[in-house]
């Protein structure tokens, strides 16, 4: 029988290549998430970073630097999780929805809600401090019909199960990658759901989806990501996306 | 869709599934509270809470839970390949449970070569039963693959964490993935609407997944 390989696409590369803090955001850096995303993303995990040092002075420097790197990386996918609910809130009130479409992206709103809260849930429980919710930037296309919406859907869900898969293995601590499988899961169904809504036959299709490098994750999300601004990140997330919607 | 309801597969009751989705949602906001998210295993105050399903994984090793997760594949791959024998499945249905049967034998083979590789014995393929029925009626058959595939990603979902090996660990979490795109592919067949119907996965103690694939022929 052939041996079948099981590296998963990607993962490797994605494991090997941010050794450190530093290398992480360096390569947030140079992709160019805007310049401001990057920075905020910066300062406001190193202060985490800081705080939770004071706070276990007797901690090893590697414990310390696998717990701030979970710390990365929930923030990172706290990022992908607001633009994703923020694409289907502004969906959903652009009003261009109807039937199973309208039913499917009224629950990817709501999942993808629950997943921002869930991880600045986790983030706050641990002590540190969740990023503020970058300004996003939508092409008019996107919000203007429904074949619009759900085209960039089919961009924005392969995008997360990528990330996801391609952080997994780099998260140090059991209970936040079982947090972190449960999410990866739900956008694998979205995923389906999308492609379904568009047609594609079979909607599931993959063995093995692939995971994606940081740099890929970055490079696919930075045209929706705006530079500025992201510090006040204008008024409340919450408040300005109906959060009670559902 | 136009097959299903040919068929006779009554029209999805949006009511029944809003419930089945609330009582989901409250579930795991219990079980992830339960798992003691919310630290990052440092702080974590399980006094009151039942332990999290991927400790139920811990100390098995890696080849030991493949060997498990095998056996599952095994099971799934043969259930899906007589259902695509079975006649049952015409059209976009026959794609899609076709193409979810080579995802398990890809699965079972990536595993069975992952666990020589390491050394360990690749196990016999049990003698699977099913209940009576379910390769001659299409509800009753994709009943049952509704039942699986969240047993499957339970499975994952739960020895992930408890896996030695990263690398072993990034399959795992893309197997897993793929499960739940199962999972949402047979809703799809089942006219659920929407087939996206749950906020978060839900990972099973092994002991749970051991209960519910034994009926089938898995005793290992």
């Amino acid at each position: 029988m052939q041996k079948h390989t099981v590296d998963v696409p990607g993962a490797e590369e994605f494991a090997s290549r941010p050794k450190s803090r530093r290398d992480f955001f360096k390569t947030l850096a140079a992709a160019g998430a805007g310049a401001a995303g990057g920075s905020l993303l910066l300062s406001r995990t190193a202060s985490a970073q800081d705080s939770s040092a004071s706070a276990s002075a007797s901690a090893s420097a590697s414990a310390s630097a696998s717990a701030s790197g979970d710390v990365d990386i929930a923030n990172f996918a706290l990022t992908l999780e607001y633009l994703e609910a923020e694409f289907y809130g502004l969906a959903l009130d652009a009003g261009v929805l109807s039937g199973d479409a309208l039913a499917v992206v009224e629950n990817l709103f709501d999942h993808e809600t629950q997943h921002v809260d869930a991880i600045i849930g986790l983030l706050e429980g641990a002590g540190a401090t969740p990023v503020a919710k970058p300004e996003f930037v939508f092409p008019p296309d996107s919000l203007a019909s429904q074949a619009g919406v759900l085209e960039l859907a089919n961009v924005l869900e392969p995008t997360g199960v990528g990330a996801y898969l391609g952080a997994g293995p780099l998260i140090q601590s059991p209970d936040i990658l079982a947090a972190a499988g449960s999410i990866e899961g739900v956008e694998g169904e979205h995923v389906v759901a999308i492609r379904n809504l568009l047609g594609i036959v079979p909607p599931a299709d993959e063995a093995f989806p692939a995971a994606l490098t940081m740099d890929e994750v970055l490079a696919a999300v930075a045209p929706f990501i705006m530079g500025g601004m992201m510090e006040t990140g204008g008024e409340g997330y919450r408040d300005r996306n109906s959060f009670g919607r559902v | 869709m136009s097959e299903v309801e040919s068929r006779g597969l009554i029209g999805f009751d949006q009511e029944t599934s809003r419930r089945n989705f609330l009582k989901t949602a409250a579930w795991t906001g219990a079980a992830l509270s339960a798992m003691g998210i919310g630290g990052f295993g440092v702080a974590v105050n399980r006094a009151d809470a039942q332990a999290a399903p991927y400790t139920t994984y811990e100390g098995l090793g890696d080849v030991a839970i493949l060997q498990f997760a095998y056996q599952l594949e095994l099971l799934e791959a043969d259930f899906y390949a007589i259902g695509v024998d079975s006649g049952l499945f015409a059209d976009t249905f026959l794609t899609q449970v076709a193409a979810i049967r080579d995802h398990e034998i890809a699965h079972a083979e990536a595993l069975a070569a992952t666990i020589a590789d390491l050394g360990g014995e690749v196990p016999a393929t049990p003698e699977f039963t099913y209940p009576d029925g379910v390769f001659t009626d299409v509800v009753a058959f994709l009943e049952l693959a509704a039942t699986f595939e969240p047993v499957g990603i339970g499975a994952y979902q739960g020895a992930a964490p408890a896996l030695e090996s990263k690398d072993i660990l990034a399959v795992a979490l893309s197997i897993h993935n793929t499960e739940c795109q199962h999972r949402a592919a047979i809703n799809i067949l089942n006219l659920v609407v929407p087939p996206n119907d749950v906020a978060f996965e839900e990972a099973l103690p092994i002991a749970d997944v051991q209960a519910a694939v034994e009926p089938f022929g898995i005793t290992g």
